[in-house]
């Protein structure tokens, strides 16, 4: 575990440099600012170096304190798992800009009904459709909640 | 006693068919729009706000602006429960101010296998927490708005640094990684437009990025998509624990009696709550956060928190509930609106030709005990619905997994999207689901970056506010005693972890066995 939390802690003060870099402006209080003001970089900064003082102490206990020895991951079919959900995840939002939301939905919820549910096809079927409707009916018909639409909206397709 | 007498019309009002008709409308909406995410009790009320025109000018026979009134109050109630129905069922917040609800109501739900408990745990706490606030509302409505004009900047500063220090003080496993999250919260809520000077900051040239970063997509991705991740790993793809929750009255019963034991909880958090809630500006949400502070604060099962404890959904969610309704006081009395919804219903007023003010309590008293009365009729409704309703709500954990995991996720996206209408919002959320999943497996809190990054922005504000009054002294923060009292209690909270350990090494327990790291 103790490579683990080392890492996170340094990619956290990594994250928080950045930050006090971009936030350098705290030394340097902008002209039109009021009497009395600190700016608007002072707040960010020293947030920044708080982030990174807490991640460098996390860092130093990781390094004094004896590791348990564990892996964070408890085997490499659970990492698997994480990633079969993550991946299609991915795919769905980027599928959006061409798919919509409607198209994309229906898509998602029928893979997983198929690929999870070993569902028979009509039940498939079902879940790909009703659920992007249902959605459809409840956001966008009535509450009037517009969502991404797919290529062929433009060719005068609802969704 | 003036105030009864005018509380009997109140309800004469508020009775009549009409104004109970358009009252159940609005709470059933407002349970709706609660559940959904993405959509919110502000935006919920402002759809209805023509609606309310129609209804506040006679069209329909019986309505007046009363009648108006109660409907957009009704659904602002209904949100107020509904919000956290998703939050514990999902862990996907319905509303801002149920986001505080995923810390202890969800793993009530799942881990502990209890959903009707936590639903009803957090729908009694709610209903007390408005009835106590109402009652508040009528007694002291007046004398309590007056006096939130006086609290200023400093003291606001202090209130929130004392709920960071809460986090930091009490309970935290690893204050270092509190801190971390806790500032890396403040971070988050920085990125954008400085709101005194206009600059920018922390965008790197990215115009999406100006607005900020919400708090709302980034809960539902440490939360709703983080455990997804958490579980799928835990349990294998597939194989997600069902839930076989008994349902019926024993839940009703179960909550009464966690109620019965913590009702100084509850009513504290209820008075407080309210006090809060009168502040201009400073609606529900904080006052949950708040809330859960506190409830962790006076416990005696710190370290159950987090992992389902009762005290940790009914503390947030009486002060939110009764903040909710104080943000009402100050519409009402003075003209200013306590929280955005009360914004909306105070533009309604508007529209239907009342001044929000001190002397809307006298030119219009039949209207404005009518809202006072309906709160109270609105909340009961709205609990007697949503009890109905719990055994429905608790079935939904048993839908198989296949059907489930992609349908959170499915909302989450909604529920990211829909505030701005962003796919950035929406890459957020995945990126902030991984990074929770990632965070959650090296035991970082999530709890102090949520609060510091909903509380952050009024933070800085008020920080600079009080600087600038006081022309960069920090003397401020300590010119008046309330400030003064919130500011050394914070620091004693701080100080607190340093003072354990030097506790435990002059008693000699440092030579015992250390514990990991991990």
């Amino acid at each position: 575990m103790r490579p683990y939390q080392v890492g996170t802690a340094a990619a956290i003060v990594v994250i928080a440099a950045v930050a006090m870099f971009d936030s350098r402006g705290a030394f340097n209080i902008a002209v039109g600012t009021s009497p009395g003001d600190v700016g608007a970089s002072w707040y960010p900064f020293w947030s920044a170096a708080l982030m990174a003082l807490g991640a460098v102490w996390v860092g130093v206990r990781a390094f004094t304190i004896p590791s348990s020895g564990e892996s964070p991951f408890e085997s490499r079919t659970s990492v698997l798992s994480v990633l079969k959900l993550v991946i299609p995840m991915f795919i769905y939002a980027f599928s959006f800009q061409w798919l919509g939301f409607y198209i994309a939905t229906g898509l998602y919820m029928a893979f997983f009904a198929w690929y999870l549910g070993h569902y028979r096809w009509w039940a498939i079927l079902a879940v790909g459709v009703i659920t992007p409707v249902a959605v459809y009916v409840l956001f966008e018909a009535a509450f009037r909640l517009i969502l991404p639409k797919s290529i062929f909206y433009l060719m005068g397709f609802p969704f | 006693m003036e105030v009864f007498g005018h509380l009997a019309g109140g309800f004469a009002t508020a009775l009549q068919p009409i104004n109970v008709a358009f009252l159940l409308i609005g709470v059933t909406l407002g349970l709706v729009i609660g559940v959904l995410p993405g959509l919110g009790g502000t935006s919920g009320v402002a759809i209805l706000l023509p609606i309310s025109v129609v209804v506040a000018r006679g069209d329909i026979q019986g309505a007046n602006t009363t009648t108006a009134v109660i409907l957009l109050a009704g659904i602002y109630w209904g949100a107020l429960f509904g919000g956290v129905i998703t939050s514990i069922l999902f862990n996907i917040p319905g509303e801002p101010w149920s986001v505080v609800l995923l810390f202890d109501g969800f793993p009530l739900a799942k881990r502990r296998g209890k959903p009707g408990l936590a639903l009803t745990s957090s729908f009694l706490s709610s209903f007390v927490g408005a009835f106590i606030a109402t009652l508040l509302f009528t007694f002291f409505a007046q004398a309590i708005a007056d006096q939130a004009l006086k609290f200023g900047p400093p003291e606001l500063f202090a209130v929130f640094v004392l709920s960071f220090t809460t986090l930091i003080g009490l309970g935290a496993e690893s204050p270092a990684k509190a801190v971390a999250m806790l500032a890396f919260g403040l971070l988050l809520a920085a990125v954008g437009f400085d709101t005194l000077t206009g600059q920018q900051r922390l965008n790197f040239g990215s115009i999406d990025l100006l607005a900020g970063i919400g708090f709302v997509p980034v809960t539902i991705g440490l939360f709703g998509i983080g455990e997804i991740l958490a579980s799928a790993e835990e349990q294998g793809i597939g194989h997600m624990e069902q839930i076989s929750a008994k349902l019926g009255f024993q839940d009703l019963f179960e909550a009464m009696r966690a109620l019965r034991s913590r009702i100084r909880l509850v009513v504290s958090n209820a008075v407080i709550g309210f006090l809060f809630g009168v502040l201009p500006g400073h609606g529900a949400t904080a006052a949950s956060f708040l809330g859960y502070g506190l409830a962790r604060q006076y416990s005696k099962n710190k370290e159950d928190f987090g992992k389902g404890e009762i005290s940790g959904i009914m503390g947030p969610q009486a002060t939110a509930d009764s903040a909710g309704v104080a943000s009402l006081v100050p519409m009402i009395t003075l003209g200013v609106p306590g929280s955005p919804t009360s914004a909306v219903i105070m533009a309604g007023l508007f529209v239907w030709g009342l001044q929000p003010g001190p002397l809307l309590f006298v030119e219009h008293q039949d209207f404005v005990w009518g809202l006072i009365a309906s709160i109270y009729l609105g909340h009961f409704i709205t609990f007697l619905l949503c009890l109905m309703a719990v055994p429905l709500l608790a079935s939904i954990m048993r839908v198989p997994y296949a059907i489930i995991t992609p349908f959170i996720v499915v909302i989450s996206i909604i529920g990211s999207y829909s505030l701005n209408n962003s796919m950035l919002d929406v890459l957020i959320t995945i990126t902030f689901g991984l990074i929770g999943y990632w965070l959650r497996k090296m035991h970082y809190p999530l709890a102090p970056l949520v609060v510091a990054l909903v509380l952050g922005d009024s933070t800085e504000r008020e920080l600079r506010k009080s600087l600038i009054a006081g022309q960069g002294s920090i003397g401020i923060f300590f010119s008046s005693p309330l400030a003064t009292v919130l500011m050394i209690a914070s620091f004693v909270l701080l100080m607190l972890p340093l003072v354990r350990v030097l506790i435990a090494r002059a008693r000699g327990k440092a030579a015992q066995p250390v514990p990991s790291a991990d």
